[in-house]
């Protein structure tokens, strides 16, 4: 079984928890949620290093306090995609599998946008677009000295928000190697194309005139997410940028690329048909496991 | 150091906050080009690993703070203080507050202080919106010994905090002591029963004007007590109450708009009790320009202008 083979099952697995979740809730940002799955079930199930700890974590204040403090960090930028977190967290084993079925529910530990203090396993709170990038540096440079390394998705609908290019500075100027941003490039945000609603391309370009070493990759192609999070340097003083191009909705095939299911809520028909094809995905990326 | 000795608020603050940083690690100090004025050029030079100079962004700051803070360090970022509290606001509500980080804000020259710089410059809103931030305390301190008293207590208080000082050099009011957050001050008890008496609740650099106006007003036959708070909050509420229990007539006395600050604070917990509370601060307009202490004065926020304030209010 290799890291692929194994990343693609799993990634099939938490397509289906997000479909769980949008079922529980009745809607869900699910667009973005799977354009970065891949590269969210890579991180866990590959790259990152996690704690340590046996079975479910009880609460987020017992992971916060007791978690290894070595370990990778994780902050979804773009945080209306949690959806794809929930899931890979769930499948990792953080939290029980039941608890994806409170998603939209009063009191629910898995909100539209993610909270350290309310499940284990994430890392800041974000929702707020534009913040996650710089919560991300204070980690790296506050890790500075150990090996750890923080990962953090943003969307690209979410760059014209200054703060990123705050940050983006201030991670070069800092030195911050221990640093990726990883750029989910889906190319569509709730109005319409991103080039059209406010263009930040050449995003690449930018971001290596900011001083980042930037990589380019299929964000949906596993084994090249993965060959490249194994290219990705280490002790490197320049932070690393990954423009990650996916397909909005990925995985499921009335949906992929088309704007209207940035946040969906989907009819009984659709929601079936969901269910049909992330579990024939689960099954297919079984047999190849 | 004694009484009534004239001291920089913001070097004391920054001296103070280093002395504590020298002896813990955790402590780091973040900059967005604000580092040199707030005192940190010594703390700079001796550790350049535990100084984050950020340059003019204090959003970028403010979350980064929020993400050292995450890993164990215990951020202070200490800037002009509209600059860390209405520019940054999202990241302080959201990336300090929400997620309930150890992060120390001091917001420098503020208030009215940074007096001829104009509005941009002016920071009298602050204590209402940082309070608004749940788990966020909100401090004040009134003279010299306080500043570097309440840097000690910020840092040994696990949780977000907002600190407030001027510009301008300050007298010190007090013997140095333990600055206890939460804690309202008596500076002055009623002393003769009998005649009328009303309650002063003052915070900031303006109790040293406060004090000046007890004793005019005590020269004219009006008994004052005088209360510190040098926490807005959470303000220390049973101090309000028992003081107005005592006079049933309150002013309170900040740099600060009347509204939303520490009068609207006061009257919160007054109310019901039938006490009248009358809010001495700046006018809710963009203020006027120039000398801070004419600034002051033009709006009454002096000795004699809160003497009269409270003079025409008693005899109607």
């Amino acid at each position: 079984m290799s890291a692929v083979t194994e990343c693609r099952y799993r990634a099939a697995k938490a397509r289906q928890h997000v479909v769980r979740m949008v079922r529980s809730s009745g809607a869900g940002h699910m667009g973005g949620a799977l354009s970065c799955i891949d590269m969210v079930t890579a991180l866990y199930f590959h790259t990152m290093r996690l704690p340590a700890h046996d079975g479910p974590w009880p609460d987020a204040a017992t992971y916060l306090r007791e978690a290894d403090p070595g370990r990778d960090r994780f902050v979804l930028s773009a945080g209306h995609k949690c959806m794809a977190q929930y899931a890979v967290l769930a499948e990792a084993g953080y939290f029980p599998l039941e608890v994806l079925d409170t998603y939209g529910k009063l009191g629910t530990k898995i909100p539209g946008h993610p909270d350290m203090w309310k499940l284990p396993g994430i890392e800041a709170n974000t929702g707020a677009l534009g913040h996650g990038t710089a919560i991300s540096l204070g980690m790296a440079l506050g890790l500075r000295g150990t090996d750890a390394r923080v990962f953090t998705i943003l969307g690209d609908g979410e760059l014209p928000e200054g703060s990123n290019w705050e940050a983006f500075a201030a991670a070069a100027h800092h030195r911050a190697g221990n640093l990726v941003a990883i750029i989910d490039v889906n190319g569509l945000q709730i109005s319409g194309p991103v080039t059209e609603v406010m263009n930040m391309e050449p995003i690449a370009a930018k971001l290596e005139a900011f001083g980042w070493q930037v990589w380019e990759v299929d964000g949906n192609d596993m084994a090249a997410v993965i060959e490249l999070f194994d290219a990705l340097p280490v002790g490197t003083e320049k932070p690393q940028a990954i423009i990650a191009r996916t397909v909005k909705s990925k995985g499921l095939s009335f949906a992929e690329g088309r704007v209207e299911y940035h946040y969906w809520k989907p009819k009984p028909e659709q929601l079936a048909q969901a269910e049909a094809e992330t579990q024939a995905a689960v099954s297919e990326a079984e047999v190849q496991r | 150091m004694s009484i009534g000795e004239l001291r920089d608020p913001r070097k004391t603050f920054g001296a103070a906050i280093a002395a504590v940083a020298e002896a813990d690690e955790r402590v780091v100090i973040l900059s967005a080009d604000s580092g040199k004025s707030s005192g940190f050029t010594d703390f700079a030079a001796k550790h350049p690993d535990r100084y984050f100079e950020l340059g003019i962004m204090e959003q970028c700051a403010t979350g980064v703070a929020a993400g050292l803070a995450t890993t164990g360090k215990i951020p202070v970022f200490c800037a002009i203080a509209p600059f860390t509290e209405v520019r940054p606001y999202e990241m302080v509500r959201n990336d300090v507050g929400y997620m309930r980080q150890n992060v120390k804000i001091a917001g420098r020259n503020a208030g009215i202080s940074y007096s001829d710089l104009g509005s941009t410059h002016h920071s009298l809103e602050d204590f209402a919106v940082m309070r608004m931030i749940p788990g966020m305390t909100v401090i004040a301190p009134q003279d010299p010994t306080e500043i570097e008293a309440a840097a000690q207590a910020i840092l040994a208080h696990h949780g977000p905090v907002y600190i407030r000082f001027g510009n301008d050099p300050i007298p010190e009011l007090f013997e140095p002591g333990e600055f206890v957050i939460g804690q309202a001050r008596l500076i002055r008890e009623l002393a003769a029963p009998g005649r009328p008496a009303v309650t002063i609740i003052s915070t900031g650099a303006l109790t040293n004007a406060a004090i000046g106006a007890a004793e005019l007003l005590d020269a004219a036959g009006i008994d004052v007590e005088l209360l510190g708070m040098p926490t807005i909050w959470p303000v220390d509420g049973a101090a309000v109450r028992a003081s107005a229990a005592k006079t049933k007539r309150v002013f309170t006395v900040e740099e600060h708009y009347v509204l939303g600050g520490l009068g609207t604070i006061v009257q919160e917990v007054l109310d019901g009790t039938g006490v009248s509370v009358t809010k001495l601060g700046i006018p809710h307009e963009y203020a006027t320009s120039g000398p801070y202490l004419q600034i002051l004065s033009s709006y009454g926020l002096d000795a004699e202008g809160i003497t009269e304030a409270i003079q025409r209010s008693i005899n109607g």
